[in-house]
């Protein structure tokens, strides 16, 4: 499986305190890159700007991806453009948030 | 893409949480006292020193101590932008708990002397003033949220003003008007101050506890300018004597009131979350609440009903079922999230961790709410019917369900 891959399953495991759904279900990762050296690049928001939980979240993602084998240096970028909505959300997260 | 930026919010969990625990403290004291004078409340009488106790413990220990740990944290997160000095904050926590305690103690068993208790209050009450403006001048964007805060802390000022001429009064003598200065006083307080503040973190903490988006808030700036219309109305009202000002300014009230109602029942509708936690619905009960004693206000006021018993019971039911409900419901998310954030947040990722609702017991804090809102409505009722027995069966049933709500957050600190 690839860096981006791994990364990205491992991100699975970080858990929105709040919501109680993992941020990739919750589709606030925007994205994932890795370069020539695995160094990571992360590119995500929260739903909210000015969310309470927005120090936590972004060190978990930092702490679990330390954990993915092979990975080198992390840069996290935090961004509220484009905002977050619902539309990103998989139908999983959905399900356990009872929209469905 | 927009870069997020540093939000830096990291407030000592230490400043909320040393205020919390006093406000708990002042919660169960101010209903004892209240209990042991079950027989005063019952005969309606309000303006006696055991009560002024009662109630000060119950508003500046309990709501307002509540009110200003809350918004140490919740300022920074909201405005992002971090506190201006939280040396100085530990130290207005200091000030203002010694003063409050002194006050409220004093205005019971020696109000000659309750000037002096409520000299230190001030002191603390400006510095946290001081504080909260400094913070809130350094945030860079200020958004509809900053006119409500800002509305409720001049609201806030104005209220120890009047607070302190009357606490003079009791102690030296002199300055006239008592009455009206009183009734400003409780105006003031208890609508400008708390209300608007409760507004303003609504406009932040609804939406984020249901995960609502696409939603307008469009009635804020008409809330705002009409509730504040309302309260310069009404407090005119009391000084130029007047009952069709009065009811025009109670009427504003109902009014701006009724457009912050419009804008949360939009951010429910437009919720993500279908379920909401139970703590968080018990606050936004409090909201119709608030609208309901509203409605009550502006139906007295226009049928001339001038009775001070029933206007008494309907600023407890204001009080109790509008501020302290949406505290005593808020209060079950932040305590978890202080708690949550020192003991589990450099553990995210790492391992699993407990989400913030693991962190209470929801059946537990189903129960306590329904046995606060009965305890409530039934003394409001009782008392209104000047029933003793009632009023002594039901203020004590909330003395003891005060302190079972203080234990339950207490228990939140050792999970």
């Amino acid at each position: 499986m690839s860096l981006d891959k791994r990364v990205g399953a491992a991100l699975f495991e970080v858990i929105d305190p709040e919501l109680g759904v993992n941020i990739m279900d919750l589709g606030l990762i925007y994205g994932i890159e890795v370069d020539f050296d695995d160094n990571i690049r992360i590119v995500m928001t929260l739903t909210t700007p000015g969310c309470p939980m927005h120090d936590s979240i972004k060190s978990g993602v930092l702490h679990r991806v330390s954990q993915v084998e092979g990975v080198g240096e992390i840069k996290i970028d935090l961004v509220w453009e484009p905002a977050w909505t619902p539309v990103k959300m998989s139908d999983r997260a959905k399900e356990m948030l009872g929209m469905r | 893409m927009m870069a997020g930026g540093s939000l830096n919010s990291d407030t000592n969990i230490k400043l909320p949480l040393a205020f919390i625990l006093y406000a708990l403290a002042a919660l169960v004291i101010s209903q004892i006292v209240l209990f042991l004078n079950n027989d005063v409340l019952a005969a309606g009488q309000f303006r006696i020193p055991d009560i002024w106790m009662g109630a000060h413990f119950l508003l500046l220990g309990y709501a307002v101590m509540i009110a200003m740990g809350a918004m140490y944290q919740l300022v920074p997160v909201a405005f992002l932008t971090p506190i201006w000095n939280q040396t100085f904050g530990f130290i207005q926590f200091l000030v203002t708990a010694i003063g409050v305690t002194a006050f409220s103690i004093l205005l019971g068993v020696m109000p000659e002397f309750a000037l002096y208790g409520g000299i230190v209050a001030i002191i603390g009450i400006m510095m946290f003033i001081i504080q909260m403006v400094k913070t809130i001048f350094k945030q860079k964007k200020k958004n509809t949220m900053t006119l409500f805060v800002i509305g409720a802390i001049t609201s806030f000022f104005l209220t120890i003003v009047a607070g302190f001429l009357l606490a003079w009064n009791v102690s030296i003598g002199s300055i006239g008007s008592h009455g009206t200065i009183l009734s400003s006083h409780i105006v003031l307080g208890v609508s400008g101050w708390f209300t608007l503040l409760i507004f303003g973190f609504s406009y932040k903490l609804v939406p984020m506890f249901s995960l609502s988006h696409g939603y307008s808030m469009k009635w804020a700036k008409p809330a705002f300018i009409t509730y504040i219309a309302g309260l310069i109305s009404l407090i005119s009202s009391f000084w130029i004597e007047n009952t069709l000002v009065q009811s025009t300014g109670w009427f504003l009230l109902l009014a701006g009131f009724f457009f912050f109602v419009l804008d949360i029942r939009e951010i429910l509708a437009k919720r993500l979350k279908k379920k909401l936690d139970k703590p968080f619905s018990f606050s936004v009960l409090a909201i119709f609440n608030g609208l309901g004693v509203h409605m009550l206000a502006f139906m007295f006021s226009v049928s001339g009903i001038r009775e001070s018993a029933v206007w008494g019971w309907l600023i407890f039911l204001y009080v109790m079922s509008w501020i302290i409900f949406s505290i005593l419901g808020y209060l079950y998310k932040i305590v978890p999230f202080l708690w949550w954030t020192h003991k589990y947040a450099d553990k995210i990722g790492k391992e699993k961790v407990p989400t913030l609702k693991e962190m209470i017991n929801e059946k537990h804090a189903v129960i306590l709410f329904t046995l606060f809102v009965i305890s409530v409505f039934g003394l409001t009722g009782s008392g209104l019917l000047y029933i003793e027995f009632f009023v002594f069966i039901f203020q004590g049933l909330l003395a003891f369900t005060s302190l079972l709500y203080a234990l339950s957050i207490i228990q939140v600190l050792i999970k």
